[in-house]
């Protein structure tokens, strides 16, 4: 039976207990297969709990022939969710920008350090994100660059693209960075919902338990062979588009629609006159791979990512 | 007074970085205020600052830059409101990147000078005595101590990132240092103008100009990390605090205590280990387990 656990329970002044907490499924023990899902690390991503959830309640049904262990941690940051914030409420601080996380620190720094010990010698680990606030993002994985075990695996991760990211200044401190071979899933609409999105990164998950060894194919709730062929991009193909002009951005794409290079992705029109004050075009022929939602912007604030393909 | 750099804002009028620049040559010093909007104390330090540098004849460069995040100011934000970015994590910039990377660059740009010093208040919940605080020897700790505030700290713990602005100044080459006093979201006069003293013994001992303290301020705690006590919470509750920054406490000196908040009921009790100055105390009662309530800097 899958097993409920708190992997931190901290405590709040007014009394309150909070409770990270962690579902295990499947049975421990020396060189078993141990795979750590990990969703909610920013409050404002909502998918990755909904995909976390969905990915329990479909290994409930298998859980006697799993080989090894799925922990499923639903949420890491249970006080954003609830507020809808990217951010750990009160502290203001970045959950994902704290780790390994401190024992003893403040109670982030603590559910930090926690989940970093409770998940540290997983043989597998996935993040679940949603899009970035503001964004709509196609389903995509990120790995790390040079990680081609991982990039290999995330190519069954029913996904349309998989990204090897050069780490960036703030990296190590970072979940991912902490577990060589994470694969990071996002997708979807920053703060949103979308069936289509929950579904398919749900599929995308329970297929690689299946690449790990932990779920047998035959207990898949779907055929393998429906599985999203991704192509495989690094940093060189990944092209951020920024706006130049302040005002409102109306784009002109969907996400992974395809754009010839100068293709116009939208345009930036003056709030209050509605004046154009630039029109935005793709840096190059390829597919939108994200799109800003929300409109206001500023000289410098990415509107669209394009992936050359 | 000069605008280093400006942008436009929709729905608001344009964003402005100002500077203001006294004199001319060596020895030059440039002192950033405000990165968060919400620190008013610094805003208000370096305000003091201006005023005192426009009736002297400088003998050397002084740049000013009294508020870098003016619209987190407006919202009392710490962060700069439109996409929730910390400005001092967004050195040394880029001049095409978001509108936080390119107002680091701008401030980083045109803040070049052998001395550099950024300006905070402490964070919301907490009140912090006038005080240094950074990894510092040598020369860093001569200019530290020439300040005379009430602490020097030299803490080898605290994060220098080449993102924070203190980091990229030092990455570059430049003498930095990082001043704190009070708490964010509140002015303190008292405070602040303690902080523009010591500003202004920095100038003085760079020779740059007279002192405003007139020598009456002196360090009471030059302290290692080793020597500042840090008292945390042993459990979640309502803190009421005994004692104020910059009061000299003795072994036993009860600090504060934590009771339950609903009722009333008292849970545990804070006290010194050790005699010191009150440097840090806890100023919103609402507390987790483990969160920081005093400081002692050992004296």
């Amino acid at each position: 039976m899958s097993e409920m656990s708190a992997v931190i329970q901290v405590e709040l002044p007014s009394g309150d207990k909070l409770a990270i907490v962690r579902w295990r499924f499947g049975h421990a023990g020396p060189g078993v297969p141990r795979v750590a899902i990990v969703a909610g690390i920013r409050g404002d991503a909502p998918e990755g709990i909904r995909v976390a959830h969905q990915v329990a309640r479909a290994l409930e049904d298998v859980e006697d022939r799993l080989i090894g262990v799925v922990d499923v941690y639903p949420c890491a940051n249970p006080l954003g969710a609830h507020q809808g914030t990217r951010l750990w409420p009160f502290f203001d601080v970045d959950l994902n920008r704290l780790f390994p996380g401190k024992e003893s620190g403040h109670q982030p720094d603590r559910v930090a350090h926690a989940l970093t010990t409770d998940i540290r010698g997983a043989t597998q680990v996935v993040e679940l994100r949603g899009a970035r606030e503001a964004f709509s993002e196609v389903i995509h994985a990120q790995v790390r660059e040079r990680d081609s075990a991982a990039a290999e695996l995330a190519m069954g991760a029913n996904v349309a693209m998989v990204w090897t990211r050069k780490p960036g200044p703030a990296a190590t401190q970072t979940f991912a960075h902490q577990f060589p071979g994470t694969i990071v899933l996002e997708g979807g609409t920053g703060n949103r919902l979308n069936n289509t999105v929950g579904q398919d990164l749900q599929e995308g998950v329970l297929h690689l338990l299946t690449q790990v060894g932990v779920l047998a194919e035959g207990d898949l709730p779907f055929h393998w062979a429906a599985m999203n062929r991704p192509v495989m991009v690094d940093d060189s193909k990944v092209f951020r588009v920024r706006a130049e002009q302040s005002g409102l951005f109306l784009p002109e794409f969907e996400v992974w629609s395809e754009v010839e290079a100068g293709e116009t992705l939208g345009t930036v029109i003056d709030p209050e006159s509605g004046m154009v004050h630039q029109t935005i075009q793709s840096p190059t022929t390829g597919r939108v791979m994200a799109v800003r939602e929300h409109p206001v912007v500023y000289p410098g604030t990415m509107v669209a990512r394009v992936v050359t393909l | 007074m000069s605008v280093i750099f400006s942008i436009d804002a929709p729905y608001r009028g344009r964003y402005e970085l100002h500077r203001l620049t006294y004199g001319s040559g060596g020895p030059s010093v440039a002192i950033v205020a405000g990165l968060h909007g919400n620190e008013l104390n610094s805003i208000h330090a370096v305000n003091m600052l201006n005023k005192m540098l426009r009736v002297q004849r400088p003998k050397g460069t002084v740049h000013l830059f009294p508020l870098v995040n003016t619209f987190g100011a407006d919202q009392a934000q710490k962060r700069w409101p439109y996409d929730d970015q910390d400005i001092n994590h967004a050195f040394p910039g880029d001049p095409d990147g978001s509108v936080v990377q390119r107002i680091a660059h701008a401030i980083f740009e045109s803040s070049q000078a052998d001395v550099c010093i950024d300006v905070h208040s402490g964070a919301p919940h907490v009140r912090e005595i006038p005080q240094v605080r950074a990894p510092m020897g040598g020369e860093e700790l001569e200019l530290a101590r020439s300040m005379r505030l009430p602490v020097v700290w030299r803490r080898p713990g605290i994060r220098l990132e080449p993102t924070g602005l203190i980091g990229a100044w030092r990455s570059a080459g430049r003498k930095a240092l990082h001043i704190v006093g009070g708490r964010g979201i509140t002015l303190d006069n008292r405070l602040a103008t303690t902080m523009a003293n010591g500003l202004s013994n920095l100038l003085g001992h760079l020779g740059i100009c007279a002192q405003m303290d007139m020598g009456k301020m002196s360090v009471t705690a030059d302290v290692t990390h080793a020597e500042v006590e840090t008292h945390r919470a042993g459990c979640g509750g309502f803190f009421v605090a005994e004692v104020r920054v910059g009061d000299p406490v003795k072994p036993g000196h009860l600090l504060g205590y934590i009771q339950s908040p609903i009722g009333g009921e008292r849970l545990d009790e804070v006290r010194a280990g050790r005699s010191g100055i009150v440097m840090t105390v806890r100023a919103y009662p609402m507390i987790h387990s483990q969160e920081l309530l005093v400081r002692v800097a050992g004296t």
